[in-house]
């Protein structure tokens, strides 16, 4: 039988077992909305701890990954930086958040928001900027998935239905069990990834250069300017300090706001969990290592793809590897984008329902949860159509996404730990900063020193916020007794949780 | 060790982590040379804040643990 053939069957087996794992899944569910957005709250430690690291981990880290190392060196470090800084006040933030979500109901990040300055504009923007944010980024998971496909099949499996097969599945299980089926399907996923990446980052250098040291040597001697902070930029000049620095700093400050990240809180069983998986995150980013050693790998091979990032399944078929463990590897690949593809599609939907149109037209929980899935459909068939048919303003929306994702960190810091701030100060900081934003996106020659428009935004942002808060007046004492419960209340309600 | 003191660790080594990852601390590690358990330096450097991470916060998480079910507040 051909190679391909086998690659084939083995893809088709893990596509089944994530359905299967994903269907089993929802019977544990109740049939209601802290259900499907939230799983009842019911996550255990290691549920949540891969939840939380292959939800972080998408196509961007196992295809872009080694596309940066190969084709920009050093500056794929920037990845390497930002993930355990933008987690690890999470420790503390993190149980906060959950105690509000279950003495207030939240299971969204903008209900969090919303609630603490209570104003049906601003959930209803909060939803549109997340769905700014996630389409490209839902889009650009299901690139990923139809590229591995079709390549490692040598085409004979169409990027239209690799496309297709991958997220149809998605879209299933997330439409029967909700999210307690990207907790399970994730679990099995986050495993093949890790496996994968580190056999994989290891063998590479060994089977080609006989080892890690001896490949760097190599890339040291003809390539040395790969090796240094801030690496190169995609037309391979030098990058500037001012760009890469600001990169990592939006991108800690971003981190946990992405909304499918955040609502990830609400999912946990007990606060204990959460400081858990904050504390345990760090094994999940150290996976990075060997993906960036199967994009140093591709530097000093003699053939290069067309492509920076198509350098990982380029460099196994051209390895002469087994076809099982082109499969495998094709499922490890495939375990990134969908681990993140689902958690995106269901975030989209849940927002879009509990932020977008609930708080504007009334609705029964049981027409919330059909909405939901209804919008699961659309999002994905939305997403769908603009793999097909995409071009380069895509990657050009996913990039200002970070940028337009951290302002939201001004509006949940405030709501969780300044009294003093108002929904007036909130709203005209969070306008300020996203108009700020776009403007030095759009034009990027305005941008000083080449700071990342995000930071320019929080620049903005912050003051206005400040500002604006002070000259309006205070909340009720009534409304913030609800925020801010007094120390040994605090405790109480988190024993009871 | 008491739980100022493990929070106060903990921010710290972020705080130090942030620093050594962007301009200007950045500069020091953006070397070749030496090669650390066979990844050139600046790739060593930035794996070994993210491994180091790992003690400090199990640290932490311990002492607010014991401080949790002391019952202290």
């Amino acid at each position: 039988m051909e190679r391909w053939v086998w690659v084939t069957v083995i893809i088709a087996v893990y596509l089944l077992a994530n359905l299967v794992i994903g269907l089993m899944a929802g019977r544990r569910s109740t049939k209601s909305v802290t259900g499907f957005v939230a799983a009842d709250r019911s996550f255990g430690l290691v549920i949540m701890y891969f939840v939380t690291g292959a939800t972080v981990f998408s196509s961007f880290a196992f295809l872009g990954g080694p596309g940066w190392a190969y084709s920009r060196g050093a500056a794929a470090f920037y990845i390497l930086a930002y993930g355990v800084l933008g987690m690890a006040p999470f420790y503390w933030v993190g149980p906060r958040i959950a105690d509000l979500g279950r003495r207030l109901g939240h299971v969204t990040q903008a209900q969090l928001i919303a609630g603490r300055f209570p104003s049906r504009s601003l959930s209803a923007l909060i939803a549109v900027i997340s769905l700014i944010a996630f389409v490209p980024y839902i889009t650009l998971q299901i690139e990923g998935a139809g590229i591995v496909i079709t390549s490692v099949t040598d085409g004979h499996i169409p990027f239209w239905l690799g496309g297709l097969l991958a997220y149809g599945i998605v879209i299933l299980y997330v439409l029967v069990s909700g999210a307690v089926a990207v907790g399970w399907t994730n679990t099995f996923q986050g495993i093949f990834m890790v496996v994968i990446a580190w056999a994989l980052g290891i063998y590479l250098p060994y089977h080609l250069y006989g080892g890690i040291g001896p490949m760097f040597e190599g890339i040291a001697n003809a390539r040395p300017e790969l090796l240094v902070p801030p690496g190169l930029t995609p037309t391979g000049q030098p990058w500037s300090w001012g760009s890469y620095s600001t990169y990592i700093l939006v991108s800690v400050i971003g981190f946990m706001m992405w909304p499918h990240l955040f609502m990830k809180a609400y999912t946990a069983k007990n606060d204990d969990t959460l400081r858990r998986t904050v504390m345990l995150f760090p094994t999940f980013q150290l996976f990075l290592i060997p993906v960036f050693l199967i994009g140093f790998s591709g530097v000093l091979f003699p053939q290069a793809p067309t492509d920076p990032d198509s350098i990982l399944p380029f460099m196994i078929l051209h390895t002469q590897l087994p076809a099982v463990v082109v499969g495998l590897f094709c499922a490890g690949a495939l375990a990134a984008s969908m681990s993140t593809g689902d958690a995106l599609v269901h975030a989209a939907a849940s927002i879009l329902v509990e932020d977008g149109i609930w708080p504007f037209v009334p609705m029964t929980e049981r027409a919330r949860r059909i909405l939901m899935r209804v919008l699961v459909l659309l999002t994905g068939a939305v997403a769908y159509y603009l793999a097909l048919n995409s071009g380069t303003s895509l990657v050009q929306l996913l990039a200002t996404a970070y940028g337009v994702i951290s302002q939201l960190a001004p509006p949940v810091f405030a709501a969780l730990y300044w009294r003093r701030a108002t929904t007036a100060g909130v709203i005209a900081g969070l306008v300020a900063g996203i108009v700020t934003a776009e403007i030095f996106f759009f034009h990027p020659a305005l941008k000083p020193l080449g700071i990342h428009e995000g930071i320019l935004g929080l620049v903005v942002q912050v003051p206005v916020l400040v500002v604006v808060s002070l000259l309006t007046s205070r909340q009720s004492q009534e409304h913030l007794d609800e925020f801010f419960p007094s120390g040994a209340e605090a405790k109480r309600t988190a024993e009871a949780g | 060790m008491t739980l100022r003191t493990a929070r106060g660790l903990a921010v710290a080594y972020l705080a130090l982590f942030l620093l050594a990852v962007i301009w200007p601390g950045a500069l020091v590690a953006s070397r070749i040379r030496p090669f650390v358990l066979g990844l050139p330096f600046a790739f060593f450097w930035y794996a070994a804040w993210i491994f180091f991470s790992l003690p400090v916060l199990y640290l932490l998480d311990r002492v607010e643990r014991r401080h949790r079910d002391g019952g202290e507040g």
